[in-house]
């Protein structure tokens, strides 16, 4: 492909995390001519995530695993209150995987192709290419220093937290306001023992609106970070040091192997998913869990019906926006209820302080964590005001 | 106008990009590049970035 460069396909996908290879792969194997092309000449890298992964997706969207891109199963997940005090859930809903980013998004790269996708690595779009207004293919910059034209009938965006191909195609919400993002930074480090667990640890003095995690890569290596409201002005490498001094025990043969930073969108998805010839998916199109920052799997999730509903709109010779509205109506349908109720419990976790948690977890049990994480509110909160009729003001917006 | 990226400490994640309200700034790989015809200046890049590494440029 490199080789014989065509310039005209039926879609064409910006970026090749895991959006845009899900898209690519079921777009290919329907039968449409794809092209993917991508910024980076290493897919996957650099990594600005914690890798972290839910094993109840396999059974939603088949998760394409490659073993070697697991580097750890996880049984659970442990959270922590301010004062140490510990919640720990294990069910179904909680396994997962903590994944090795780099070969993860390459699996999935090597999939599409095998589909028969083409994919650009080390290639940038520098522009939505227009005609009678509409969407019509991207120019891009080639690693021989090419300046190309693509074209298609379908461009789609799965180009993460940048989306500026998203921006200037009209998304104006695609950009990342920081009040609701995270910005976050992260170790990769080895010599820390670990449980099969996922790690959170709430503070207002290490993750004031976001959190410290502990993802388990194996027994002795871990991916250890912050995330911290974005419009703090609070810097999370000095956040993540200061968590690291003050648990000496648990950090004193830690070695630092890999230096990691990103920020994240923790707030609602984009008003709108699709235009005329466009398509947002993923992390561009603001599909994150609001609690945790993850986007992995809403991501491929999202490729995978947005794909479909491009071979429907291929067939009809249809890239109207009434057309590809299908997947943002699926979409929706499939995600946007449950994201809205975790975005109103990540609004009232904003609003604890460390007290507040610290007496939050001497009230609830594990059931009540797992009633919390899927959603159930309301049983909790009751309990909890039974007991502390004071957190009324700041729980009320569960009930 | 226009920001100063410090490249020694830079990890390339793309969340000033992200951030800037005007398009302003792009990520070529490894390197952020400012469009200053585009920067408004309003330091959101800066203030984004998780590594301390964009600063305003000094205002002539």
């Amino acid at each position: 492909m490199v080789f014989a460069m065509q310039q005209t396909y039926d879609v064409i996908i910006i970026g090749a995390g895991p959006a845009g290879t899900s898209f690519a792969r079921v777009a290919a194997h329907g039968g449409l001519d794809v092209l993917v092309i991508d910024k980076r000449k290493e897919l996957g890298s650099p990594v600005r995530c914690g890798e972290g992964i839910g094993a109840h997706w396999e059974g939603k969207i088949k998760l394409p695993l490659h073993g070697g891109a697991i580097a750890y199963k996880i049984d659970g997940a442990k959270c922590f209150a301010p004062n140490g005090k510990t919640l720990k859930t294990q069910t179904p809903e909680t396994k997962g995987y903590v994944l090795e980013r780099k070969i993860f998004d390459k699996y999935l790269a090597i999939e599409a192709a095998r589909a028969g996708a083409h994919i650009l690595p080390k290639t940038i779009a520098t522009e939505l290419v227009k005609e009678n207004g509409k969407p019509a293919g991207v120019k891009a910059r080639t690693f021989d220093d090419e300046v190309l034209e693509f074209r298609a009938p379908l461009v789609v965006s799965a180009e993460g937290m940048e989306a500026k191909i998203a921006r200037e195609a009209g998304f104006a919400d695609a950009v990342a306001g920081l009040y609701d993002t995270d910005t976050c930074f992260e170790y990769e480090m080895a010599n820390v023992e670990c449980e099969p667990l996922i790690e959170i640890w709430f503070s207002n003095l290490y993750a004031k609106r976001g959190y410290v995690w502990v993802f388990p890569k194996a027994k002795d290596v871990a991916n250890v970070g912050v995330g911290i409201g974005g419009d703090l002005n609070e810097h999370p490498k000095e956040r993540l040091d200061k968590f690291i001094k003050a648990h000496p025990e648990r950090f004193k043969n830690a070695e630092v192997v890999e230096v990691k930073a990103g920020n994240i969108w923790v707030g609602p998805p984009l008003k709108e998913l699709v235009k005329d010839n466009f398509m947002v998916i993923g992390t561009a199109a603001h599909q994150v869990d609001p609690i945790h920052g993850g986007g992995m799997a809403l991501a491929i999730e999202a490729g995978v019906i947005a794909a479909e509903t491009a071979l429907k709109a291929a067939r009809a010779k249809d890239f109207s926006k009434r057309a590809l509205g299908e997947y943002e109506t699926r979409w929706r349908a499939a995600e946007e209820g449950k994201l809205a109720k975790r975005l109103r419990l990540r609004k009232v976790l904003e609003l604890f302080t460390d007290e507040d948690f610290n007496r939050v977890f001497e009230l609830l049990d594990e059931k009540d964590l797992e009633r919390v994480l899927n959603g159930d509110f309301k049983p909790v909160v009751s309990k909890v005001l039974l007991k502390r009729p004071s957190l009324l003001k700041v729980l009320k917006a569960l009930i | 106008m226009a920001v100063d990226i410090t490249k020694s400490k830079c990890v390339y994640c793309g969340g000033c990009v992200a951030a800037c309200p005007v398009l302003a700034l792009t990520l070529f790989e490894t390197r952020v590049v400012c469009d200053e015809a585009k920067c408004i200046s309003c330091g959101t890049c800066v203030r984004a970035c998780p590594m301390q590494a964009i600063k305003l440029k000094n205002k002539k």
